[in-house]
């Protein structure tokens, strides 16, 4: 009988097993294969601690690490965890960070990484040598020194405690680049690959294609499960579509309009997955507070509280890549605006008319005339800014005011916006982690990005006090006032809504988890093709 | 014969000149500039510092007359410098580039004249008849219809009928001729046919023309047999404007196919053209102007010797 019943239990286990089978070896990470995915832009250089372009991280990133990554399952894109760091700890103070880096890390020469590396790659982001940039410099202030203990251990040592120093260590841009070659020639990345990433370099081909095969020696063993990768320069969108639609193209990882997607998930049905997160990217209207009437903020306030958000966040959605309505964070990240406190803000309300009526009686007492007109400046890139700055300026329509629209071509808008030759015009923000260190700096007064000139002692002095948080909450009540201060009170921008994030891919690509940035999850050790 | 080509030889350099100077100083007169646009990317927020530091490598912040003098030196010894964008050799840009463009050029060419002559020739022949109104209405639409919109056409087809979409990568034709087929065949196709129409109505014009010289009367009093009236008589004298159609078409292909390139992403001059106009990449902008106009320029030349040898009217002028 118990033999029986043993017999019966295990013939059941088998059946279950033997029915969940497909589904635990579609699961189970295939090694080989080749992922092709379309870029639509080029790397000018290969040197990503001086490229400001995704067309740089997309082809480039799988050849290297950095110290610490955001975790490549986490959707928010927020967490750090460690890529050549094994494991750090911080010191009570927050003002010391001592990382402990793996051992066995080769470069694609051969060579062993050690601590000497990494330091020589932060000395050249932190203070690069004559005759090389550095984009992210500034974003390292409070660095006192870096020191190397030994081999195998990298100490920060900060001026001041900074919240995000460990988001910024897991910067997708600062690749760890060999000591001995950056001796010898600082420049010698812009032009040359070797890093110790889980794919060794191939091949560039100018306005066609880059290819990055397996590395069988990559220190994380097992991965990577790709034998390699293609990127596919593809400029046009209708091209890149065709591409993935035509299966000449597993993916592209930037992102594709709500349009584009309902074509391929209308052609290619299950062969196809889609992937959708809020994008660190918004496009904010920046207003000049020297030229009049923006230099009074009771204007400014009026053009916040004629937007319809919450409508807009509807209907543009359908045919634009954007989505949500949010403050100066990326929706259902860390220190991202909760829905409540939200509404408190001007032009966050759901009561569009009361909103409006304010807004016409804010215009009276500033004394601007109905029919007022002004010239709104947008650049002429079709997504999503066309989309919004109609929407734009039907909104301040309905508060009578004449809006006129100049598309200034892209290539002449941010010498327009620098030179400061506008009333209002849309200004433009995309993180490469949602950190507010990063998206918010744009807003102090000396910031290169500040457009619209205007001066505020206490947006310096809450953007310092929440950077040097030492605790969550208490970061989080400072960027509440933060926001209020520059949304609300000032209204020194006007923040639109929030980018959406669409990946259509082919379903065979798996491994792969969307971030709100384009800039990350580009290393490729995770991906692996089904069959 | 020899001093006439020997005049038009020498016109080609003041003409190359008058387009350099107008390029430098045309492109300088649009708003942008090379690093901002680089350095500004999705942020926007690149420091000045950075800005100013790359402007002096690249030797922007030099005044506009030297930079015009070190570019016009550097053109004479047929260095052309490297690209304000990438930084690579101007040449190392073009290279590949060109060799895409010349194919898709020639390609088209080849259909453009295999379509053109016979059907030209044969409306010319059959004027008025219901084969001429076929050819007519042919070309009418070859020429209604914009080649980017027919190549739009071919991968639609091409994938929702069959499927299938050519290669997104250019293979050149002595590494796999098959696969560079695959690739260039449709470009080809969309671009001769708009190009045959431009010379079918010009082959069928020309010969109606010639058709009605004496000289072609009297050869059809004397009895000639009609194939070889055509051929000797007709046909040879009726190309000269087909020709020049046919070389002036030949040399816009080689860097004007900026939307066709971008509908089956072809890595070819004329999207180049537009990416380095887009970047601001003044260098990159100059040299391309330069090979195009030389193009033309070279090309003029030919169809000018070509005239001299087939018409002895121009080389006595």
């Amino acid at each position: 009988m118990y033999n029986r019943i043993r017999m019966l239990f295990m013939l059941a286990t088998s059946m279950v097993m033997a029915a969940a089978w497909p589904a635990l070896a579609q699961d189970k990470p295939r090694p080989g294969g080749e992922l092709v995915f379309a870029v639509p832009s080029e790397p000018p250089s290969y040197d990503g601690h001086q490229e400001e372009t995704f067309g740089l991280i997309h082809p480039v990133a799988p050849h290297y690490n950095t110290l610490l990554r955001v975790d490549p399952s986490d959707k928010t894109g927020t967490k750090p965890v460690g890529d050549l760091a094994e494991s750090w700890t911080v010191s009570s103070d927050q003002k010391t960070y001592t990382f402990r880096l793996r051992r066995g890390v080769k470069f694609h020469d051969g060579a062993d990484m050690s601590s000497r590396d990494v330091k020589a790659s932060y000395d050249k982001i932190l203070n690069p040598p004559a005759g090389v940039k550095s984009l992210r410099k500034a974003a390292y202030q409070a660095v006192e020194a870096i020191e190397t203990p030994d081999a195998h251990t990298i100490v920060f040592r900060l001026k001041w405690p900074e919240s995000s120093f460990l988001l910024n260590l897991s910067s997708p841009w600062n690749f760890i680049y060999k000591a001995d070659t950056l001796a010898k020639d600082p420049r010698w990345y812009e032009k040359n690959i070797n890093g110790t990433g889980p794919f060794t370099f191939v091949e560039h081909v100018k306005g066609s294609h880059w290819v990055g095969k397996k590395n069988a020696s990559y220190w994380d063993k097992g991965k990577p499960y790709l034998d390699g990768y293609r990127a596919v320069f593809i400029t046009s969108s209708s091209a890149q579509v065709a591409a993935v639609r035509g299966e000449r193209a597993h993916i592209q990882f930037r992102g594709f309009t709500p349009a584009d997607r309902d074509s391929l998930v209308k052609a290619l049905d299950s062969k196809i997955a889609v992937q959708e997160s809020p994008w660190d990217c918004v496009l904010m209207v920046a207003m000049h507070h020297e030229k009049k009437p923006f230099n009074d903020k009771r204007f400014r306030r009026a053009l916040t509280l004629a937007l319809d958000r919450y409508t807009a966040s509807k209907n543009l959605s359908r045919i634009a890549i954007v989505r949500d309505v949010a403050g100066i964070q990326v929706p259902g990240t860390p220190w991202a605006t909760p829905p409540e406190d939200l509404e408190k803000l001007a032009g966050y309300g759901k009561d569009i008319k009361a909103a409006r009526a304010e807004a016409r009686q804010l215009l009276k007492e500033a004394g601007v005339p109905e029919g007022y007109a002004f010239t709104f400046k947008n650049r002429g890139i079709p997504q999503p800014y066309e989309p919004l700055g109609i929407w734009l300026i039907d909104q301040w329509k309905q508060i009578g005011l004449n809006v006129k629209q100049e598309i200034v071509e892209a290539s002449a808008y941010h010498p327009m916006l620098k030179r400061g030759d506008f009333e209002a015009a849309m200004d433009f923000q995309c993180g490469f982690i949602v950190e507010p260190d990063l998206d918010i700096a744009r807003f102090l007064t000396n910031s290169d990005a500040n457009y619209g000139k205007h001066q505020d002692k206490v947006i310096d002095e809450l953007y310092v006090k929440q950077a040097r948080a030492t605790s969550p909450d208490e970061r989080r009540k400072v960027l509440r006032e933060f926001e209020k201060r520059l949304l609300d009170e000032e209204v020194h921008v006007l923040y639109t809504l929030q980018w959406h994030r669409i990946i259509p891919h082919s379903a065979k690509v798996k491994g792969w988890t969307i971030t709100p940035s384009h800039y990350l999850n580009n290393q490729l050790d995770t991906v692996w093709l089904a069959q | 014969m020899g001093a006439y080509l020997v005049k038009r030889f020498l016109l080609m350099f003041p003409t190359l000149l008058g387009v350099a100077l107008v390029t430098f100083l045309l492109i300088r007169v649009i708003p942008g500039d090379v690093v901002e646009l680089r350095y500004s990317g999705d942020r926007g927020a690149v420091s000045q510092e950075v800005i100013d530091q790359e402007r002096a490598r690249i030797g922007l912040d030099q005044p506009v007359w030297k930079q015009l003098g070190t570019w016009l030196i550097g053109m004479a010894k047929l260095d052309f410098g490297t690209s304000m964008w990438t930084g690579a050799p101007i040449w190392d840009e073009i290279r590949l580039r060109f060799a895409l463009s010349l194919q898709v050029a020639i390609m088209a060419t080849i259909v453009a004249v295999l379509l053109a002559l016979p059907l030209g020739v044969l409306a010319a022949l059959k004027q008025d008849t219901w084969i001429d109104y076929a050819v007519r209405i042919f070309s009418i639409a070859g020429l209604a219809v914009p080649s980017f919109w027919l190549g739009i056409m071919f991968i639609l087809v091409l994938l929702i009928v069959f499927k299938w979409l050519p290669p997104m990568v250019y293979t050149p034709f002595w590494v796999d001729p098959w696969a560079n087929m695959q690739q260039l065949i449709w470009p080809a196709l969309a671009v001769g046919y708009r190009y045959s129409a431009v010379a079918t109505r010009m082959t069928r014009s020309a010969m109606l023309e010639v058709l009605r010289e004496d000289y072609i009367r009297t050869a059809r009093a004397k009895g000639l047999w009609q194939s070889l009236l055509l051929r000797r008589h007709a046909l040879k004298n009726a190309m000269l404007p087909v020709m020049t159609v046919v070389g002036v078409e030949f040399a816009f292909l080689i860097g004007g196919l900026v939307v066709t390139e971008q509908v089956f992403n072809l890595n070819g001059l004329g999207l180049l053209f537009v990416q380095a106009v887009s970047h601001r990449d003044y260098t990159l902008i100059q040299a391309l102007v330069m090979l195009v106009a030389g193009i033309f320029i070279v090309m003029n030349f030919l169809l000018d010797v070509a005239f001299a040898w087939l018409d002895p009217r121009v080389r006595y002028a």
